[in-house]
């Protein structure tokens, strides 16, 4: 039997921006056993959120995450109008799906950026981040800020899209849409790419859901769940499908993401054609009642869970987050075992970690 | 790589994808969120910023008369600019350009709460 | 309000789960709660492919253990090292036990999470 090493990949490691450390015990070049240790970024965001009065934990909820940040927003507005329940507008409605699917696209161009970065191949992903920075320009434009757009508040939106801007998306949207097919058509075709990442970190379908994974890397296994299946806001009315992979490996995942980036701009393009008119908000007086709810929306990162417990003053008396990656973690103790040392860098990626979304 | 080939193309042929920055900048969006600024002449001091603001980074002594601002907090979510009645707050939109040392602004309103 | 939500016993949770796992339900995850004398956890399901919800409730003294679901879901590990860290929940044999120390350091705030300490944590690091 070889010597068996521990090496530790991380909390500070080249393919990942937030600080997560797997312990990584290794026979040669294969990975034997994986122990991921967390509790680098840990903020105490849920008791802030009980601490705070419940309209400026909106803004706290955005920044449990930069990437998902107005996705966050959005759900703990929904969660709250749960608690009464209040019923937002319809163009409100198709407000939220509009930038809540923007911030999907832009999400999923940098993903593959950093797909590209992690096996080596740096002109792909300048060129996907090229692209992802069209999107950001249309979120500052549309809703003031480029990363946390805070468009949110409880009972609708802050700001509407007059015709200008419309116009304005929906020729950038498709600008975007023309240049990511034809990038996207290289990263699921080019030898290189397909080397690294085919047949790395195999999940089969049962795994998956046993481990209780959620989003893309749910859906690349071939298990038909996404939470936009709920027909929340306006997903109900625009023509949804999941996009489902059964090979279930970290090139299946890639395509998911990618074939997820050309659906998101359909739904853009398609909510922005159906906005209906009318107003953007309704006025909500008065403290959320003694009561409990829980939403499930779809984040880039795939299902995020919140459950919120008024009692009747202006603090929450609880708020509870369970966000995707917090869920995909395990899923790594799985993939990793029997791969080469040199894949677990990719495999790690292929989850899309967001290590402060998972300690908030 | 072959399929890279296009794109690389007009890449080599295409001139800079960015700007020169300090020469060349870009006009900031109507409605981008770039900063706040306070009107002294309309403020009246009656806190509803301070209350809302979700940052703490608005504080009001009504016996001192005076506004402290905190721009090292401030979020810029135009809270603020929202809850204000009298329109004293407003968000501009360029960008505060970044400090060695937290600001601290005190403002002292000059605004007369309207006799009702 | 929650929909299908069943308040059960604790005695019955592993076999309650049991039958959510037969059925290939996927875990979503765990919330707990301080209701003052008592903790109430709430486990929630998703009866998979689909997107139905379920849920199960149970209520434990603070000082009574509760069986850990990591022998049916392994993904429970992370919820209940942080209930364990967080509420003082007394989670008996986690596949993978953190210690107490997944999310808190040694110097952290102990328990943060418990309604009775609400000003000392909020004094320390709540907000």
């Amino acid at each position: 039997m070889a010597p068996r090493t521990i090496a530790p990949f991380g909390p500070q490691h080249p393919v990942l921006p937030e600080p997560i450390q797997l312990k990584i015990t290794y026979e040669d070049e294969k990975v034997v056993d994986v122990l991921p240790a967390i509790g680098y970024g840990h903020r105490g965001i849920e008791k802030a959120c009980e601490l705070n009065e419940y309209p400026k934990n909106i803004y706290l909820c955005e920044r449990i995450c930069g990437i998902c940040s107005c996705i966050h927003g959005i759900t703990y507005c929904e969660v709250v109008e749960r608690l009464w329940p209040v019923e937002i507008p319809p163009r409100a409605k198709f407000l939220r799906t509009i930038w809540s699917e923007m911030s999907r696209t832009h999400s999923h161009l940098l993903w593959l950026g950093l797909l590209a970065d992690a096996f080596g191949f740096e002109s792909m992903f300048m060129q996907f981040w090229r692209i992802r920075e069209k999107v950001l320009d249309l979120l500052e434009m549309t809703a003031g800020q480029r990363v946390t757009q805070s468009i949110s508040v409880i009972g609708g939106v802050r700001r509407d899209l007059n015709g200008e801007q419309k116009k304005k998306c929906i020729e950038v949207l498709k600008e975007v849409r023309k240049e990511s097919e034809a990038l996207i058509g290289v990263l699921a075709n080019d030898y290189t790419v397909k080397a690294r990442t085919v047949g790395k970190g195999v999940l089969s379908k049962d795994q998956a859901i046993a481990l209780g994974c959620a989003g893309p890397t749910l859906r690349a296994s071939g298990v038909c769940e996404d939470c936009r299946m709920q027909k929340y806001q306006a997903y109900g009315d625009l023509e949804f499908e999941p996009i489902v992979e059964t090979a279930g490996d970290s090139y299946a995942r890639a395509v998911v993401r990618a074939r997820e980036t050309l659906q998101a701009i359909d739904l853009q393009l398609e909510a922005l054609g159906k906005l209906p008119a009318g107003d953007i908000n309704v006025s909500v007086k008065g403290n959320p009642p003694a009561n409990e709810a829980i939403f499930r929306s779809e984040q880039p990162r795939g299902e995020v869970f919140y459950y919120a417990k008024g009692n009747g003053t202006r603090n929450l008396e609880r708020l509870r987050v369970r966000t995707p990656t917090y869920a995909n973690i395990p899923s790594l103790l799985v993939m990793l075992p029997g791969c080469e040392l040199a894949d677990v860098p990719i495999i790690a990626l292929s989850i899309d970690p967001c290590i402060s979304c998972t300690e908030r | 790589m072959p399929l890279m080939l296009p794109t690389i193309v007009r890449n080599l042929f295409g001139g800079p994808a960015t700007r020169l920055y300090p020469f060349q900048v870009r006009d900031s969006f109507a409605r981008a969120r770039g900063h706040v600024e306070f009107d002294d002449n309309k403020c009246t001091l009656c806190g509803n910023c301070a209350r809302r603001c979700p940052a703490a980074a608005i504080e009001i002594n009504k016996e001192k008369k005076e506004l402290t601002f905190f721009p090292a907090r401030c979020i810029i979510c135009e809270v603020c600019a929202e809850a204000c009645r009298r329109d004293a707050i407003t968000v501009e939109v360029k960008w505060r350009s970044p400090f060695y040392t937290k600001p601290v602004e005190v403002h002292q309103p000059k605004g007369k709460e309207k006799a009702s | 309000m929650i929909e299908n939500l069943k308040e059960i016993k604790k005695d019955e949770l592993l076999s309650e789960v049991k039958k959510y796992a037969d059925a290939k339900a996927r875990f979503v995850t765990a919330v707990c709660n301080d209701l003052g004398d008592k903790l109430e956890v709430t486990y929630y399901f998703n009866a998979s492919p689909g997107m139905e919800m379920s849920a199960l409730r149970i209520a434990v003294g603070k000082d009574e253990e509760v069986p850990s679901l990591t022998g049916i879901y392994l993904t429970a590990v992370l919820i209940e090292n942080e209930m364990k860290e967080t509420f003082g929940l007394k989670v008996k044999d986690i596949a993978i036990d953190f210690g107490g120390h997944m999310f808190l350091a040694q110097d952290s705030p102990v328990l943060p999470m418990l309604k009775e300490k609400k000003e000392a944590a909020g004094e320390k690091g709540g907000e």
